[in-house]
């Protein structure tokens, strides 16, 4: 067969697993970002003992392969199966989608955690200030100053962040999650034809450009005040390190 | 005892970092219409006697009286803390480098407090913020973001942020002392008017003429303690102790 002709025939599926790894990509990614600024504040204002959970956990999950993390969930669950029972949990682990899910969503909590700790390190002491001696309370100033300012510092890093997650969801595909990847494979054991993997880095080519493109132009609302340049003036560095 | 008139009241602040002493009981009443002057050479503690006033930071003790609300500190702890918030909306303040929120226009940094703090419609916040824009010379920059600003306009729509809370007082520390010399006199215009209608101020400052033309009172800090204090007049023509004496043959 043609390549054209894998793509005439297989596009369902292929579909089928693109949206899958769309919908594990962004509700991991927003699990995450629903958690991580509250972590973020844990981690820039807590005392270095109440903080040291949470830093045990940031350094597990960034200092452990992705995968590791996945089987940990998805065979240790097996491993523990009566004690969920019990506890009624064990039909969320029996789905390999859920055990993907949550380990992508706590990867990502780590990951985000850090970036928007440094987001909120690089909030201006005296915008905070100014805050304060307008008897803003404690919480008006976090929503009104704070994270406005932590977001804008961390955007182009959060978005680094995102594509590095959509890329790794593909490792759902070894726990028989049909997201893009395993869709592919699917397809690829019936064909045995390699240039369905071709189609499927396309189209995982095409979900970052969409998505990078989407980013920036939040990213050009959330800096329009900085002036007429379109870059922010301080920007968090993005993260070199590649998943797997 | 205080008065009826006392706006700002602060009773024996004392004020360390670590094991250094920067403020060794420092007393002083603001009643309503002063304007007063602090000065003192850096490091003197005045910026920080300021500060605690309105607990951007907390002194090691003392105590601060505003619009009859007391907040007693002991041991670096305010003892009725909830208070802070309330206090602070009733004194404006001004910085040094302005820190306006620069991700808001100047319209809507004029807005925060009333809304945010006081509760204010929209609508009220807005023509108050756009009448005390016009009062700084502002009306043509409301929409504007404060990078787009100088820094004499920028101080200006601080002060007018502050105006906005209608404050029993406003602190100013050191507001002229980020700007360029020629934008210096557009800021003192305004705190001289602002001194002329009769609001009570508080002004670090090394502005002498400012002092000395404007205010009501000086006092100045020396190491930390009040080393002279009274009528401007007085002071600059006649210095009682030799620390003023040789800090104004400095400045001027």
């Amino acid at each position: 067969m043609s390549p054209v002709e894998i793509l005439v025939q297989y596009w369902p599926r292929l579909l089928d697993g693109t949206l899958m790894t769309i919908k594990l990509t962004l509700l991991g990614a927003l699990i995450a970002a629903a958690v991580s600024p509250v972590f973020a504040l844990v981690r820039v204002h807590a005392a270095p003992m109440a903080q040291a959970p949470l830093r045990i956990y940031v350094s597990f999950m960034r200092g452990t392969p992705i995968l590791a993390q996945l089987f940990l969930i998805f065979y240790g669950s097996g491993q523990f199966r009566p004690l969920l029972q019990e506890w009624g949990l064990w039909s969320f682990f029996r789905d390999p989608f859920n055990c993907a899910l949550l380990a992508f969503a706590l990867n990502s909590t780590a990951y985000q955690t850090e970036i928007l700790r440094g987001g909120v390190l690089g909030v201006p002491r005296g915008e905070i200030e100014a805050a304060k001696a307008i008897g803003l309370s404690r919480l008006k100033t976090l929503r009104r100053v704070v994270f406005p300012h932590a977001y804008r510092i961390a955007w182009p890093a959060l978005g680094n962040e995102v594509i590095l997650l959509m890329k790794a969801s593909a490792l759902a595909s070894v726990v028989t999650v049909f997201d893009l990847m395993g869709r592919t494979r699917q397809v690829f054991s019936k064909t045995f034809d390699f240039s369905v993997y071709l189609w499927a880095a396309l189209i995982y080519l095409c979900i970052t450009a969409i998505f990078v493109l989407l980013w920036r132009q939040a990213e050009r609302r959330l800096s329009r005040h900085i002036g007429t340049r379109n870059t922010p003036q301080a920007t968090a560095q993005p993260l070199k390190e590649t998943r797997a | 005892m205080t008065a009826p008139d006392t706006i700002v009241k602060a009773e024996d602040i004392h004020k360390s970092f670590g094991n250094v002493e920067v403020l060794k009981g420092i007393s002083l009443e603001a009643r309503n219409h002063d304007v007063i002057s602090i000065l003192g050479s850096s490091g003197s503690g005045k910026s920080t006697f300021l500060r605690c006033l309105n607990f951007l930071e907390t002194p090691t003790s003392g105590k601060v009286t505003v619009h009859g609300e007391e907040i007693l500190v002991r041991n670096g702890k305010p003892q009725n803390a909830r208070h802070i918030e309330a206090t602070r909306a009733r004194l404006g303040m001004v910085f040094q480098q302005f820190n306006l929120w620069t991700h808001r226009t100047v319209l809507e940094n004029v807005m925060e407090g009333p809304v945010q703090v006081k509760g204010e419609s929209k609508a009220e916040a807005r023509d108050r913020a756009e009448m005390l824009l016009r009062r700084v010379g502002l009306q043509e920059r409301m929409q504007m973001y404060p990078a787009q600003l100088s820094g004499g306009q920028q101080q200006r729509v601080a002060i007018a942020r502050a105006l906005a809370m209608e404050p029993d007082a406003i602190l100013f520390d050191e507001p002229t002392s980020a700007l360029d010399p020629e934008l210096v006199g557009e800021v003192l215009k305004v705190m001289q008017d602002l001194a002329a209608e009769g609001r009570t101020m508080i002004v670090v400052t090394h502005e002498m003429g400012f002092a000395r033309e404007v205010s009501s009172e000086v006092v100045f800090l020396h190491e930390g303690c009040i080393a002279e204090q009274g009528p401007p007049e007085e002071m600059f023509t006649n210095p009682k102790t030799e620390e003023f004496r040789r800090f104004i043959a400095k400045a001027m």
